[in-house]
C-alpha cells in the first residue's frame, strides 16, 4: 500500500476488494506520524487507540458485507477547535490548554455514522487567528515543502498533515481563508461550503457571521465526498440551511461543468502578485481554455475595500465570543485568586495570546460608542457593496469566479510576526468569499512532489450560493485532465 | 489614531491584564491598524442597508416544545474549575 497516491475516492475500492485492511491503512498513517510529524508538526495530540479501534469496526462491517460509506474506514485528522467528547480541545489556546470537550460537533457525530476514523488533532493559530499557525499557543507547523516556512493557517496543522501524508484528509474551519490559503501553500484542496451549509455546533467560535468548517483533501473528488458527508441542517444551528441539492456529489456532472461561464476579476489582478503565484494562475486558465472552458474579464469593484471591512467586522465579533473564556467556565490560570474580577483579568491576560488580545482590543474598539458608526457600521454597509459586486456578476452570465488564492507562495517563519498587517494581507483574496457567504475552493495548479522542494501554487474558485456541485466539478475537471 | 490611556481603557473593559510591554506594542499596532482602516472613508455608503449576520434567512420558527436534553448538567459542569453541588463557584464580587 502507498498512502501518497491513496484517496479517499480509491480506499473504499481498495478496502472491499480486500487489497488491505482498515486496520492496516490507519496503522501506516499512525507509523508516518510517528516518523514525519516531528519535523512538521502537524499534531496538537494523537489518538493512536482509539483511531486503531474504530478501523476495527470498520474492517469487521466488511467481513459482514454491510453496506459501507465512501469515508468508513478513512484516517482523517480534525482541527483542534472541533470538539469531539472526552478529548481535549485547545483552539491552540492556553485558555483551553486543559479543557475535555463534553460532547460532540455535529459533524463530528455525521462522520462517526460514515465510519470514517479519527487520527488526532491538529495544530492552529490560536482561536484560528492567523494565516500561518504561528499564533498557537503550542507550537509552529512547518510546511511539509521546506519546513524553514509556514504552512499557511488558520487551519496549518490539518493542510501540513494532508500534504506530509499524516492524514488521508482532514476537517477545518474558514473565516477569512482559514481552509483556502494553508491549502494552496501547501499543495493540497481546501473547501469553503456555503455559509449555512453546514452546522458549526461544536466549532468553538471566532467570528459567527463568518466561520464556515469544511474539508482539506488531497483531490477534489475527495473534498467532494467530504462535504457530501459533512453538510446539511441542523436544529443546533439556527444560521445552517434546509437545503437539498439536486446534484449527486459522487457522481457530478462533467457535461454540465464544461458549459459554465468563468469571470477572470480584473482587480485581483492588479499588482502585488507574486511572480510564481502570475505564471502559475496563469497555466491553470490556460489548461481550463484548452478543455473548452469560456472566460470573461468581469469587475469587482469593491474588492480593495474587503481586507479593512473584514478587520472590523470579525474583531467585533471576535471581542463578543470570546468573552466566554472567563476562568469560571473554563480553565482558571491560578489557585487563590481574592475577587472576581481578578479572575478574570488573570485568566485573560494569561491565558490568552498577543494576536487574541489584540482582535478583542480591536472589536472592541470599533464597537464602543463614539466609534461605532464610523468602523462598524461603516463596515456592515460595505459588506453590502462587496456582496452586491458578486451578485451583479452571477446575474451578468458568470457562473464562477477565477482568482488566485493568496499573494505569494509559502513565506519563511518569523517573516511577518512582527508587523500584524502585513499577515492580515495574505487573506487579501480569500476574505471577500467569506463576507458574501459564497462557496469557494482552493485547488492546487499541479501535483507538487514533496521531494522536489518546489513551493505549491492554487487558484481559486467561486460559486454561487449553494452551488458547490459547480466549483468541485469544473475543478474535478481540472484535476483529471 | 489611539492612546495608550485609551488602550488600557479597552483592556480593563474587555477584562485582560496587559503588562507595559504589551500595551506598547498594541497601542503602535492599533494605531496602524486603525490608520489602514481610513480608505473606508472614500467608499459612498450613502442609502446602503448595512449587513447584520452572516444569512439573510430570517425568522426561523420552531415548535415550543420542551425537547429532553442530551446534555447533562454532570457533564456540563464537569470542566469547572470550581463547582459545588452542581453549581459554578466563584471568588466574591467584593472584598
Amino acid at each position: 500500500m502507498n498512502i501518497q497516491n491513496l484517496t479517499i475516492a480509491s480506499l473504499g475500492k481498495s478496502l472491499q476488494e480486500k487489497e488491505f485492511s482498515a486496520e492496516e491503512v490507519t496503522r501506516a498513517f499512525l507509523n508516518n506520524i510517528k516518523e514525519n510529524d516531528k519535523s512538521i508538526g502537524a499534531y496538537l495530540a494523537v489518538f493512536e487507540k482509539g483511531a486503531m479501534e474504530e478501523a476495527k469496526l470498520v474492517d469487521e462491517a466488511i467481513k459482514r458485507n454491510e453496506a459501507l460509506s465512501p469515508i468508513a474506514g478513512a484516517p482523517i485528522a480534525l482541527k483542534d477547535n472541533l470538539v469531539l467528547e472526552g478529548t481535549k480541545t485547545t483552539a491552540g489556546s492556553k485558555i483551553l490548554e486543559n479543557y475535555v470537550a463534553s460532547y460532540d460537533a455535529t459533524i463530528i457525530r455525521k462522520l462517526k455514522t460514515h465510519k470514517a476514523v479519527f487520527l488526532g488533532k491538529t495544530n492552529m493559530d490560536e482561536f484560528a487567528m492567523g494565516s500561518s499557525t504561528e499564533n498557537s499557543a503550542f507550537h509552529t507547523t512547518k510546511n511539509p515543502y521546506d519546513t524553514s516556512r509556514v504552512p499557511g493557517g488558520s487551519s496549518g496543522g490539518s493542510a501540513a498533515a494532508v500534504a506530509g501524508n499524516c492524514a488521508l484528509a482532514a476537517l477545518g474551519s474558514d473565516t477569512g481563508g482559514s481552509i483556502r490559503q494553508p491549502a494552496a501553500l501547501c499543495g493540497v484542496v481546501g473547501l469553503k461550503p456555503t455559509y449555512g451549509a453546514v452546522s458549526r455546533f461544536g466549532l468553538i467560535d471566532m467570528a459567527s457571521s463568518l466561520d464556515q468548517i469544511g474539508p482539506i483533501t488531497k483531490t477534489v473528488e475527495d473534498a467532494a465526498i467530504l462535504f457530501d458527508a459533512i453538510r446539511g441542517k441542523d436544529s443546533y444551528d439556527a444560521t445552517s440551511v434546509d437545503r437539498e441539492y439536486d446534484e449527486d456529489f459522487l457522481n457530478l456532472n462533467f457535461e454540465k461543468a464544461k458549459k459554465l461561464t468563468v469571470g477572470v476579476p480584473k482587480e485581483y489582478f492588479a499588482g502585488g502578485l507574486s511572480d510564481e503565484v502570475k505564471k502559475g494562475v496563469e497555466s491553470a486558465m490556460e489548461k481550463f481554455k484548452r478543455i473548452g472552458i469560456a472566460f470573461k474579464e468581469i469587475s469587482l469593484p469593491h474588492t480593495k475595500y474587503a481586507l479593512s471591512c473584514y478587520y472590523i467586522i470579525m474583531p467585533a465579533e471576535v471581542s463578543t465570543n470570546l468573552a466566554r473564556f472567563d476562568g469560571v467556565r473554563y480553565g482558571r490560570a491560578k489557585e487563590n485568586i481574592k475577587t472576581l474580577k481578578d479572575v478574570y483579568i488573570e485568566t485573560r491576560g494569561i491565558g490568552f495570546g498577543t494576536e487574541t488580545k489584540r482582535r478583542i482590543l480591536l472589536g472592541t474598539f470599533v464597537l464602543s460608542s463614539g466609534y461605532y458608526d464610523a468602523y462598524y457600521t461603516k463596515a456592515q454597509k460595505v459588506r453590502r457593496l462587496i456582496i452586491d459586486d458578486f451578485k451583479k456578476s452571477f446575474e451578468n452570465g458568470v457562473d464562477i469566479i477565477f482568482t488566485p488564492v493568496t499573494p505569494e507562495t509559502a513565506f519563511k517563519i518569523g517573516e511577518k510576526t512582527i508587523d500584524p498587517l502585513s499577515m492580515y494581507l495574505s487573506d487579501v483574496f480569500t476574505i471577500p468569499a467569506n463576507l458574501a457567504g459564497l462557496p469557494a475552493i482552493s485547488i492546487p495548479i499541479k501535483r507538487y512532489p514533496l521531494d522536489r522542494k518546489e513551493l505549491p501554487v492554487a487558484f481559486q474558485l467561486i460559486g454561487k450560493h449553494f452551488h458547490e456541485p459547480d466549483i468541485l466539478s469544473l475543478g474535478m475537471l481540472y484535476e483529471r485532465e | 489614531m489611539i492612546s495608550q490611556e485609551e488602550v488600557e481603557r479597552l483592556a480593563d473593559l474587555v477584562r485582560i491584564k496587559l503588562d507595559k510591554s504589551e500595551t506598547d506594542k498594541l497601542t503602535r499596532d492599533l494605531g496602524g491598524i486603525l490608520t489602514y482602516f481610513a480608505e473606508l472613508k472614500e467608499v459612498d455608503t450613502e442609502n446602503v442597508a448595512p449587513v447584520i449576520g452572516g444569512t439573510e434567512n430570517k425568522n426561523v420558527f420552531r415548535e415550543d416544545e420542551p425537547a429532553g436534553s442530551e446534555f447533562s448538567s454532570e457533564k456540563s459542569t464537569r470542566q469547572f474549575p470550581e463547582s459545588k453541588n452542581g453549581f459554578l463557584k466563584v471568588p466574591p464580587v467584593f472584598e
